[in-house]
């Protein structure tokens, strides 16, 4: 018989260890409490709600389609939907062409890892502050009196102040551009920087000019970015109305404040109702990018 | 097979006509970064259709050599030449020159056949001749069944082949590859490295192959261009930098090699005779002139001391002579490695082959050995 002796192995310090599917269980069981609280519940009570009878003030609780037909069949709604939509698309268009440049700046052209992300902290610098007041500045910025106004008379470019550069639908994208860039930066940021120098390097030796580099190379490899980026920029417009109460001050609508109107007059079902088609147009809008990006493959 | 047949190449195997295409000529080639210098006033030429293997440790320059031959750095001094015409001003792209680069650095998002065919694509061929040759090459390396394949879903031995593959679908006339074998594991190294020169003879262009592994480099290798500190060492055919390193760096990096420092003590018609640290040794010749008194290292490979059983009887041995014991006993499987000290405290190593029954029944620290070599196999390092 052909024996070896190797030292024992030594034996579990606990045997009453918590197994790897208990501690995952356990781990995971938190955020999702949270997300059924926080998330699934209200959604289902607005749902809920948006289906009842609503009164002079509020609701009973008696099922009816009305809420829905009475907002599918205005004029005003429907245009107002439109208006979201076509402001997300816009902003989200706006911020790629803006913050791809970006990221393409501070993941390739800027060589020092260090430098990088020192600039990275600066670009996010301006989201250190208050959503609202980062909405605000811009009143000084593009009012009648405002510094761009200023700028444009003072160089004789027009000869009056432009109206449209605060409260109007042109003001509430370039500021919601403004406001929600970052998000378009930092996810298609991360995506390039993961970009090996040595492929491009490939790209150049088998004769790739720039613009076929950003074509067949960046563009490709920047995707999951890009598709992230674009998703967190719709969501967030779609569903805004503080910018477009501010910027817009009343030369613009969205959804948003059309639900905050709703809620004011103590029509619940209404803006339940409204909130339920805004996310059915919202998560539409996310699956289309979803799908455009085939994003399954990349993560 | 148009990857054969470009340029009509000689067609007798192994031999390199003179006036063959693929010929690079440096000439005082220097680059700084900063305030160091990575390649210092390097001359050297590789004949078109030879393996020239850049061997070196990390940081010597080799690979700011073969960047600055494909283009990818610009040299600070010095002129590149291909077949004669310059080369610096000419962007990567548009010289005879492919790049296998470390990692490979494929295309991560692009399939075997995309990833191929890129270069062609570039170069703005039909689609139908792209087709033919990407189908080609793929073939050539044995692809054809993984061209649909991502990157990722491949091996480190199939990613090479379509590294080489995406370099040689553009037909260059020299193939640099940076550290092509550093990814593999021993035993994938071990047959690629056959494969890379195999693929090298069929082809007849020009290989530049970089590597930090001395093995390797001997292996595979027409001619080894030792570097250190960005200046060129030593060049020469495997067995000239393996038996006859001429210098200190070449003789320590080849490994295996016994180094002692000492002095010239007499020089006759017959040949030179050292005193290294109490050890008298005697050499056939110099590669460069030595004068009596001159301060000097000698090299010795291990496999070529001899070891032999026995007390030192006299007082006075001869040179190339030595009584010492063995320390440790190294056992290799095809060798043995004998660390032994001499009575006066010199360390000097011996390597026997394993069949070879003189080390067996040495006891570590207790027998009696006489180390002996032959004066052809003092290797002098002057320069």
């Amino acid at each position: 018989m052909s024996s070896y002796s190797l030292p024992e192995a030594v034996p579990a310090a606990s045997s009453r260890r918590l197994s790897g599917n208990a501690v995952w269980a356990l781990l995971l069981s938190l955020p999702l409490l949270w997300l059924l609280v926080f998330l699934i519940v209200p959604v289902l009570v607005v749902l809920i709600v948006s289906f009842f009878q609503p009164t002079l003030s509020g609701f009973e609780r008696a099922f009816t389609l009305d809420n829905y037909r009475a907002l599918l069949s205005s004029g005003p709604f429907f245009s107002t939907l439109l208006n979201t939509l076509l402001s997300a698309l816009i902003t989200t268009v706006v911020t790629f062409l803006v913050g791809f440049w970006v990221a393409y700046y501070l993941a390739l052209v800027v060589p020092n890892l260090r430098t990088r992300f020192a600039l990275f902290i600066i670009a996010l610098a301006p989201f250190f502050t208050s959503f609202l007041i980062r909405a605000v500045a811009w009143i000084p910025m593009m009012g009648r009196e405002g510094v761009l106004n200023s700028a444009l008379l003072s160089l004789g470019i027009t000869s009056q102040p432009l109206d449209f550069l605060l409260f109007s639908n042109f003001a509430v994208r370039v500021a919601m551009a403004q406001l929600y860039l970052l998000f378009m930066i930092s996810p298609i940021f991360f995506s390039l920087s993961t970009i090996e120098p040595a492929v491009l390097e490939a790209a150049r030796d088998m004769g790739a000019r720039w613009w076929s580099i950003l074509w067949e190379i960046l563009l490709p490899l920047a995707r999951p970015g890009i598709v992230i980026g674009a998703v967190f920029v719709f969501v967030l417009s779609m569903g805004d109305f503080a910018t477009v109460r501010l910027i817009g001050g009343g030369a613009s609508t969205s959804v948003g404040l059309s639900i905050q109107n709703f809620v004011t007059y103590m029509q619940f079902p209404q803006a339940a109702a409204a909130a339920s088609i805004l996310v059915l147009v919202t998560v539409l809008g996310v699956v289309l990018l979803l799908r455009w990006g085939a994003i399954g493959e990349e993560l | 097979m148009t990857i054969l047949a470009q340029n009509e190449r000689p067609a007798d195997d192994g031999l390199v006509a003179s006036g063959q295409r693929g010929t690079v000529v440096l000439r005082g080639v220097s680059k700084r970064f900063g305030s160091t210098t990575a390649v210092d006033g390097v001359d050297l030429t590789i004949p078109g259709g030879s393996y020239v293997v850049l061997l070196g440790p990390s940081g010597c320059g080799k690979t700011t050599l073969l960047r600055m031959v494909g283009g990818h750095e610009v040299a600070d001094a010095g002129d590149i030449l291909l077949d004669g015409v310059r080369l610096n001003d000419v962007p990567a792209a548009q010289r005879d020159i492919s790049t296998v680069f470390q990692h490979y650095a494929l295309f991560p998002h692009k399939t075997v056949y995309e990833n191929v065919e890129f270069g062609l694509k570039m170069r703005r061929l039909s689609p139908d001749e792209r087709q033919r040759r990407v189908n080609e090459a793929l073939a050539f390396m044995d692809l054809t069944n993984l061209r649909d394949r991502l990157p990722k879903q491949l091996s480190g031995g199939q990613q090479q082949r379509v590294a080489l593959a995406r370099a040689l679908v553009t037909q260059p006339t020299v193939l640099l590859l940076d550290e092509p074998l550093g990814d593999l594991d021993r035993l994938l190294q071990l047959r690629m490295r056959v494969e890379l020169r195999t693929l090298q003879r069929r082809l007849r262009i020009t290989f530049i192959h970089v590597t930090h592994n001395q093995e390797e480099a001997l292996a595979i290798a027409d001619q080894i261009v030792v570097m250190q500190n960005g200046q060129i060492r030593q060049v020469g055919s495997p067995q000239a930098v393996y038996r006859r390193p001429t210098n200190l760096f070449t003789a320590s990096f080849m490994g295996d090699n016994n180094i002692l420092a000492g002095r010239v003590a007499s020089v006759d018609g017959d040949g030179i005779l050292l005193e290294c640290e109490g050890l008298r040794l005697r050499a056939r010749s110099a590669p460069e002139p030595v004068v009596p008194g001159q301060a000097i290292h000698a090299a010795i490979r291990a496999s070529t001391v001899r070891v032999r059983q026995e007390a030192a009887a006299g007082a006075t041995l001869p040179p190339n002579c030595v009584a010492a014991r063995a320390t440790f006993v190294e056992y290799l499987g095809d060798t043995v490695k004998l660390h032994c000290q001499t009575a006066s405290g010199l360390a000097l190593v011996a390597k026997v082959p394993e069949q070879d029954p003189s080390w067996q029944g040495i006891r570590e620290d207790e027998t009696d050995l006489m180390l002996e070599w032959d004066e052809d196999d003092v290797q002098l390092l002057t320069s």
